[in-house]
């Protein structure tokens, strides 16, 4: 668990090294709370509510078109995201660095006509979708990040 | 007199046999139906050849307006999910107009819950349901190859084999697809102004925002009925049923026994399954009932590639309580799961008894409406039943 963290931080550095100009695209899952900025801007969004449970800490970046919270471990990094609003918002930059191993396996997953649901499940995180016309929701999270005695169920 | 009407239905029941399909119900709609009635096959006739189980289809006229061109266009879902007509371009071979918003053309990003999306413009279209006289209706056309589509819009389906139907008409609680979130926002990631290939955000007044076609009836317009039979526990190969527009509008679709339960403003009643309440829908357009299990032993899910729906060792029977959004209306219910696989290694195609497995909402779907009589009462209008938006059965 730790190790996994420590490579993960290491990856964030390589990450944020590479794409550090590239301000709109950078992304949150995974990483430090500081994306949330960046999260934010790319969503158009603002920034609202800070609340604080179980340990961890909820961030809410809110559009007209989709509010977002963002779930950050007592170590500072997102290990959840959860959306609901008009819209799914765009996952890329709110999925980081794990947003092309999601693609891949969204490429396949097979399309299920007359669902209202969607999960994709990666080596690294699971992303979920669900809802109707005019509420659509989801979330998304990393199992390895997520903090000792904190439930999936929380991520809503 | 009176016998040469019995020669006409004799002729017409002739008529009928001899198309020779066995289904039992399989033109018998199609026949008798007042102004306010459509056929709904679900599988069965309406729908494409190779539809996904438990698919309510029907048929739409729609014609450029002001004119007597028109076509009429069946493989259409039944959603009650959602609101307006969609048709994709592929199926649709006359022209409609435009609508625009200043000098840019209107265009939608529609999402759905399974993260599918549908892009195209808004164009307003003569819409004929049944019999009932024609109304002017802005309704998507999708084409993932207009302007340019927006990054949530990427992977918006190509064509109707991609989706699974030539169109979907939504009939659900609501008068528009989105409402005045789109009319006061530019940015509210459904509706695009576009000028040549580029599109931007753009706040859509209420007209000219995707319609609920029901919404616009002259006379039948608080809401719909969907009536479809019951299937024996093993499924039907296909079924036929009546859409019936209007509530307590007409003699033939006054309300009888029928519970309304008032929505709240996403269209959601509540369900307590297990003493858990969830928000929930009551949606034509999902093909199972979707929940979460009292206990992943009694419904564990199938092998994969179906572990999305449930495959308990028997059938097992569950009991639910639905509430309006306000807690005054409430009703038992029970429903029951068979197990998926076994069920589809039959040749039929409409089951009461499939579902799969959900988190955060319980989802209604199709089985549900078998042997039921659902009413959508749509927003902002009334009946015997109450103030829509609600769901009524």
């Amino acid at each position: 668990m730790k190790k996994r963290f420590y490579a993960l931080l290491i990856g964030l550095g390589i990450y944020v090294t590479a794409f550090a100009s590239v301000q709109s695209a950078q992304a949150a899952l995974g990483e430090s709370a500081d994306s949330i900025t960046s999260d934010r801007l790319s969503l158009s969004a603002v920034q609202g509510v800070t609340t604080t449970l179980n340990g961890y800490t909820i961030h809410t970046i809110e559009s007209d078109a989709t509010k977002v919270r963002e779930y950050i471990s007592p170590n500072g990094v997102v290990f959840g995201i959860a959306w609901n609003g008009l819209i799914h918002p765009d996952l890329t930059p709110l999925l980081g660095s794990y947003a092309g191993e999601y693609q891949e396996a969204l490429r396949q997953t097979p399309r299920k006509p007359g669902r209202r649901r969607l999960q994709v499940k990666t080596d690294h995180i699971v992303v979920e979708k669900w809802g109707h016309m005019r509420n659509l929701q989801g979330r998304a999270y990393a199992p390895a990040l997520i903090p000792p005695g904190v439930s999936i169920d929380e991520i809503k | 007199m009176k016998s040469s009407n019995k020669l006409i239905l004799l002729a017409i029941f002739t008529l009928m046999t001899g198309c020779g399909s066995g289904s039992s119900g399989d033109s018998g709609g199609s026949v008798a139906l007042a102004n306010n009635m459509l056929s709904i096959t679900v599988n069965g006739s309406l729908c494409s050849g190779n539809s996904y189980l438990n698919k309510p289809c029907v048929s739409v006229t729609v014609c450029t307006p002001g004119t007597s061109a028109c076509q009429t266009i069946s493989d259409i879902l039944l959603d009650t999910g959602s609101s307006g007509l969609r048709i994709f371009k592929q199926a649709l071979n006359v022209p409609l107009t435009q609508v625009v918003v200043g000098t840019g053309l209107i265009a939608e990003c529609t999402q759905y819950g399974d993260g599918s999306s549908e892009w195209g413009p808004i164009q307003t279209a003569s819409v004929i349901l049944g019999n009932e006289p024609a109304v002017q209706v802005p309704i998507q056309v999708v084409d993932a190859t207009f302007a340019t589509a927006p990054v949530t819009c990427q992977n918006a389906d190509q064509n109707p084999a991609a989706a699974g139907y030539n169109g979907i008409l939504g009939i659900g609680v609501f008068n528009q697809d989105c409402g005045l979130a789109c009319a006061n926002s530019a940015a509210n990631g459904m509706y695009y102004s576009c000028s040549g290939s580029s599109c931007v955000g753009a706040a859509v007044a209420l007209s000219s925002q995707a319609q609920n076609p029901v919404s616009l009836l002259p006379w039948d317009n608080n809401g719909a009925i969907v009536q479809l039979p019951s299937v024996p526990p093993g499924g039907s190969p296909s079924i036929n049923g009546t859409l019936v527009l209007g509530i307590g509008t007409q003699s033939d679709n006054v309300p009888s026994g029928v519970t309304g339960y008032a929505t709240n403003q996403f269209g959601e009643i509540a369900t307590i399954l297990n003493g858990i309440s969830y928000s929930s829908i009551i949606d034509s357009g999902s093909n199972g009932l979707f929940f979460t299990p009292p206990s992943t032993s009694l419904l564990p899910n199938c092998p994969s590639p179906d572990s999305d729906w449930f495959c308990p060792s028997s059938t097992t029977t569950l009991s639910a309580s639905n509430m309006g959004a306000s807690g005054s209306q409430r009703g038992v219910l029970s429903f029951q799961i068979g197990n998926f696989n076994d069920l589809i290694s039959s040749s039929n195609n409409v089951f009461a008894d499939v579902g799969g497995s959900s988190t955060g909402q319980l989802d209604w779907g199709l089985p549900f409406y078998l042997g039921r009589n659902v009413y959508v009462g749509i927003e902002g209008k009334g009946s015997s039943l109450g103030s829509g938006p609600y769901w009524g059965y």
